[in-house]
C-alpha cells in the first residue's frame, strides 16, 4: 500500500506537534520516521491511523483518503503497549483479529505459525498477565499483523524489546516487506533504524528536517567523518584543525570534519599525542545527520549507544 | 460479523464467564430469601419455656391477681404448660414507700440475673391514669407485652364500670365496645396486605438500582482497563469510539438481562413448588401483573442505560479507579434519593412531590416503579392518557430522551477522553471537546 502524507499540520491548544508535514511512503518499503522525543512522531501516526484528524492537510492511502474503510488493512502497534489481563493468548488474538473484520476461524488458522515464531507456541491458553513483558510484547506484535495487513505501522517500534527479539522482529518485517507489504515506523533510537529501514524522514519540532532513501541522505553527507579509537584522553582531538565538532561514544570518537579537511594529517596529528588502535573513514551515522540539520541541541536525542529504549 | 457485535460479544463473556458472576446468581437470591423468610420465621417463634413474672400490686383491687388468673388462657405450643408464671403478687400498702422500694430494687436485680423475665407494677388508681401502670423488663417481646395490655385493659375497663353507675353487666358492655380492625380493600375490591407492596416495590426498587449501579461501573471499569492497559488505542484504530462504547453499554446490559432472567425464572420455580411455604398469594398480584412487569422491564432497561452511559462516560475521563470514585459517590447518591423519599411515595404515590419527583428523568426508574408497585395492583382501567399509566408512559418518554442527549453528549467526550492519558482534564478542557 502507498501512503502519502500531503502538508499535514496538528495544533494543541498553542503547541505545534505537527508543521506542514509531507513524506511519501511507496509500496513495499521500510520507513522510518526518526526524531528525538517530542518532535512529533507519534501525532503523525495517530493521525495516519485515523485516531485524530489533522488540522490542514491530506493523508492518502492507495489515493484514497484515510478513514474507516481502510481499517482493516492497516495493522498498528501503539507506543504504549498493552493486552487484556485476563484473556488467554489465543482469546486477544482471536479479538483483535475479529476486530479487524477477520473471522474467529481464520485467524485460528493462521495464529499457531505465528505462535511458533515468536516462541510462544507453549503458552496459547495461558492468560496473558502469565507472559512475561518480552512474550506480552511478541504476542502484541502478532496481534498487530494477524488480520494480514497491507500496511503495518509500529510507533517507536523498539520500545521495551530486549536485543534478541529486536532482531525476530526485523527478520519478520524484512519477511513482510519482501511479500510487498509496506511498513512505517517511528523510533528515537536512529541506529537501530539505520539498520532496518529504507527510507527515513527525519522530524524535528514538528517539522521534516530531511527525508529519502538512507543511501540518498547520506550520500548527500559525503564521506566527511572519521571513527576513531584510541587509548588516552582525546580531547584535544576537537581543537584540531579541519575537525567540526566531535562526539564521544563508549569505546569510539566521531569527527565531524570541514569539508576540505586532510584525513591523513589528522592521524597523524592523533598519532603524535596518543596511541590509535583504529581510524576509520565512515559514511555519517543518522545521529550526526540529524545534530547537523536539525541544529538542534544533541541532549534532546538519544544517542547510538544510548540502548534500544530510552 | 459487525465490529459493534465483536465487542458486545467480549464484553458479554468477560462477566458471564466469571465465577463470581455465577456466584453472585445463586447466592443473592438465596441471601434475599434469608433476609425475607428467616426474620419472619423467627418472629413468630413462641417462647417453649414459661415465662416468669411478678406483680406489685398497691391498687388495693386485686388487679394482681385477676392479671394472673387472665393470663392463664395462655399455654405454651404444643402443651397444656402455661405460658406465663407469676412467682408471686406483692400486696404493698401504698403509703409504705420503703417496702415499695426495697421489692421494687430486688426485683429488678432478679430481672437483670435473669431469673425474672417481668415485673408489673400496679400503683394506687392505676385504673384512672396509664402512668400508674408500668412494666419493666429487658426483652422487648411484642406478643407478650400485647397480652399483658390486652389483659389489663379488659381489668381495667371493668374496674371502671364497676365504679361507674352504669347498670350492666361487665361482659356485655365490653362486647358493646369491642374495637373493630378495619381492613383495607383498595378499587378492585381487594385487599393486598401493605408489607406486601412495600417489599415488592423494595425489591424491584433495589433490583434496578443495584443492577443500574453495579453493571454500569463494570462499564467504567473495562473502559478504564482499556485506557491504562492502552489497548485502546488499537481498539480505536480498529472501530470507532461509539461503536466501542455502545458494545460495551450493550454487551454489559445483556449480562444484566442474563441475570436477570435467571433470577425471575428461580423465584418463579420457588413460587410454583412454593409448596408448604407460607408465600402471602398477594405477592402474585404484583409480579405477575402485566402492567407491573412492563414497567419493571422498561424502567430496568431504562435505569440502566443512563446509569451506564453515565458511568462510561467517567471512565473516559479518569485515569484510575481511585479517581473515578470521586465521581461515583454523587452518582450513587442520586440513586439513594429515591430510598429516602421512598416513605413518602409508599405513603402518598399520587401525591404532588411523588408524581413529580417521578418525572424526573434521574428519579424515574426507581421511583416511577415504586409508585406503579403501589398504584398499579387497583387499577380497574388503564388509560394511557390519564393516571399513572400516562404519567409512566410520560417519565419513560423523558428517560429515553434524557438517553439519548446522554448517549451524544458521552460519546463526543468518550472519543477525545479516551485518548487522554495523565493529567485529568478540567471541565473546560471537556466542554471544549464537545466541541470538536
Amino acid at each position: 500500500m502507498h501512503l502519502q502524507i500531503l502538508n499535514i499540520s496538528k495544533t494543541f491548544d498553542t503547541k505545534v506537534a505537527v508543521d506542514k508535514l509531507s513524506l511519501e511512503v511507496p509500496k513495499g518499503v521500510i520507513y522510518g520516521i526518526i526524531g528525538p522525543n517530542g518532535a512529533g512522531k507519534t501525532t503523525t501516526i495517530r493521525m495516519v491511523m485515523n485516531i485524530t484528524r489533522p488540522d490542514s492537510g491530506e493523508i492518502l492511502m492507495d489515493g484514497k483518503e484515510v478513514g474507516p474503510d481502510l481499517r482493516n488493512r492497516v495493522g498498528y502497534l501503539p507506543e504504549e503497549r498493552g493486552l487484556y489481563k485476563k484473556m488467554t493468548l489465543s482469546e486477544v488474538m482471536i479479538y483483535m483479529g475479529e476486530l479487524k473484520g477477520q473471522t474467529a476461524r481464520a485467524v485460528r488458522d493462521k495464529m499457531d505459525p505465528w505462535l511458533k515464531r515468536m516462541d510462544l507456541q507453549d503458552y496459547k491458553l495461558n492468560k496473558v498477565e502469565e507472559l512475561s513483558k518480552g512474550m506480552q510484547q511478541k504476542l502484541q506484535f502478532i496481534t498487530t499483523i494477524i488480520h494480514d495487513p497491507d500496511i503495518i505501522i509500529l510507533d517507536e517500534i523498539f520500545s521495551g524489546l530486549d536485543p534478541l527479539n529486536i532482531e525476530l522482529i526485523k527478520d519478520v518485517l524484512l519477511e513482510l516487506k519482501r511479500q510487498g507489504k509496506t511498513i512505517l515506523f517511528s523510533t528515537h533510537v536512529m541506529e537501530q533504524a539505520e539498520k532496518l529501514c529504507d527510507s527515513i524522514c527525519m522530524i524535528s519540532r514538528g517539522k521534516k528536517v530531511i527525508d529519502g532513501r538512507l543511501s540518498e541522505v547520506k550520500a548527500r553527507f559525503g564521506k566527511n567523518c572519521v571513527q576513531i579509537d584510541i587509548e588516552g584522553d582525546g580531547n584535544f582531538i576537537a581543537s584540531l584543525s579541519g575537525v567540526k565538532g566531535i562526539t564521544e561514544f563508549n569505546n569510539y570518537i566521531e569527527l565531524q570534519l570541514a569539508e576540505d579537511a586532510d584525513t591523513n594529517r589528522i592521524l597523524k596529528d592523533v598519532a603524535e599525542r596518543v596511541r590509535v588502535r583504529r581510524f576509520d573513514i565512515v559514511e555519517p551515522s543518522l545521529y550526526n545527520i540529524f545534530i547537523d540539520m536539525a541544529k538542534v541541541d544533541p541532549s534532546e536525542i538519544v544517542k547510538p549507544e544510548g540502548g534500544t529504549d530510552a | 460479523m459487525h465490529k459493534f457485535w465483536v465487542i458486545l460479544k467480549r464484553e458479554y463473556a468477560q462477566v458471564v464467564k466469571k465465577k463470581s458472576f455465577i456466584v453472585g446468581i445463586v447466592l443473592t437470591p438465596a441471601l434475599m430469601a434469608a433476609f425475607t423468610i428467616v426474620p419472619s420465621m423467627l418472629a413468630r417463634v413462641q417462647s417453649s419455656t414459661t415465662e416468669r413474672l411478678a406483680v406489685i400490686d398497691q391498687s388495693g383491687l386485686q388487679m394482681g391477681s385477676q392479671l394472673e388468673e387472665a393470663l392463664k388462657v395462655y399455654t405454651l405450643p404444643d402443651s397444656d404448660r402455661p405460658y406465663y408464671a407469676i412467682e408471686r403478687v406483692f400486696t404493698i400498702d401504698p403509703e409504705d414507700t420503703a417496702t415499695f422500694a426495697a421489692v421494687q430494687d430486688s426485683l429488678r436485680r432478679l430481672i437483670n440475673s435473669k431469673d425474672l423475665k417481668y415485673f408489673l407494677v400496679i400503683k394506687k388508681d392505676a385504673y384512672l391514669a396509664d402512668s400508674n401502670l408500668y412494666l419493666v423488663t429487658n426483652s422487648e417481646n411484642f406478643r407478650s407485652i400485647g397480652r399483658f395490655e390486652r389483659k389489663l385493659s379488659d381489668i381495667v375497663s371493668s374496674i371502671r364500670l364497676e365504679m361507674s353507675s352504669i347498670n350492666l353487666p361487665v361482659d356485655s358492655v365490653l362486647s358493646l365496645t369491642e374495637r373493630i380492625d378495619l381492613t383495607v380493600q383498595d378499587a378492585k375490591g381487594e385487599s393486598i396486605p401493605f408489607q406486601i407492596k412495600y417489599f415488592g416495590a423494595l425489591l424491584f426498587v433495589m433490583l434496578i438500582f443495584g443492577m443500574s449501579i453495579g453493571y454500569g461501573q463494570m462499564v467504567m471499569r473495562s473502559v478504564i482497563e482499556e485506557k491504562n492497559s492502552r489497548i485502546m488505542e488499537v481498539l480505536i484504530s480498529s472501530v470507532s469510539p461509539f461503536q466501542l462504547m455502545l458494545g460495551k453499554i450493550l454487551g454489559l446490559g445483556a449480562a444484566t438481562f442474563t441475570q436477570l432472567v435467571v433470577w425471575y425464572v428461580i423465584g418463579l420455580g420457588i413460587y410454583i413448588m412454593r409448596g408448604t411455604l407460607d408465600i402471602d398469594p398477594s405477592i402474585a398480584r404484583i409480579v405477575f401483573d402485566p402492567f407491573i412487569i412492563i414497567s419493571f422491564i422498561l424502567f430496568m432497561i431504562t435505569g440502566y442505560l443512563l446509569f451506564s452511559t453515565l458511568f462510561a462516560l467517567v471512565g473516559s475521563i479518569v485515569n484510575s479507579e481511585k479517581e473515578a470514585q470521586n465521581f461515583v459517590a454523587p452518582i450513587t447518591l442520586t440513586m439513594i434519593v429515591p430510598v429516602i423519599l421512598g416513605i413518602h411515595v409508599v405513603q402518598e404515590p399520587n401525591s404532588t412531590l411523588s408524581v413529580v419527583m417521578s418525572l424526573i428523568p434521574v428519579f424515574t426508574p426507581t421511583m416511577m416503579m415504586m409508585r406503579v408497585i403501589f398504584i398499579a395492583p387497583s387499577l380497574t382501567e388503564y388509560s394511557l392518557f390519564s393516571g399513572i399509566v400516562g404519567e409512566a408512559v410520560l417519565g419513560f418518554i423523558l428517560v429515553v430522551l434524557t438517553i439519548i442527549g446522554m448517549t451524544w453528549l458521552t460519546s463526543k467526550i468518550f472519543r477525545v477522553g479516551i485518548l487522554m492519558y495523565g493529567k485529568r482534564p478540567t471541565f473546560p478542557e471537556i466542554m471544549k471537546w464537545i466541541r470538536y
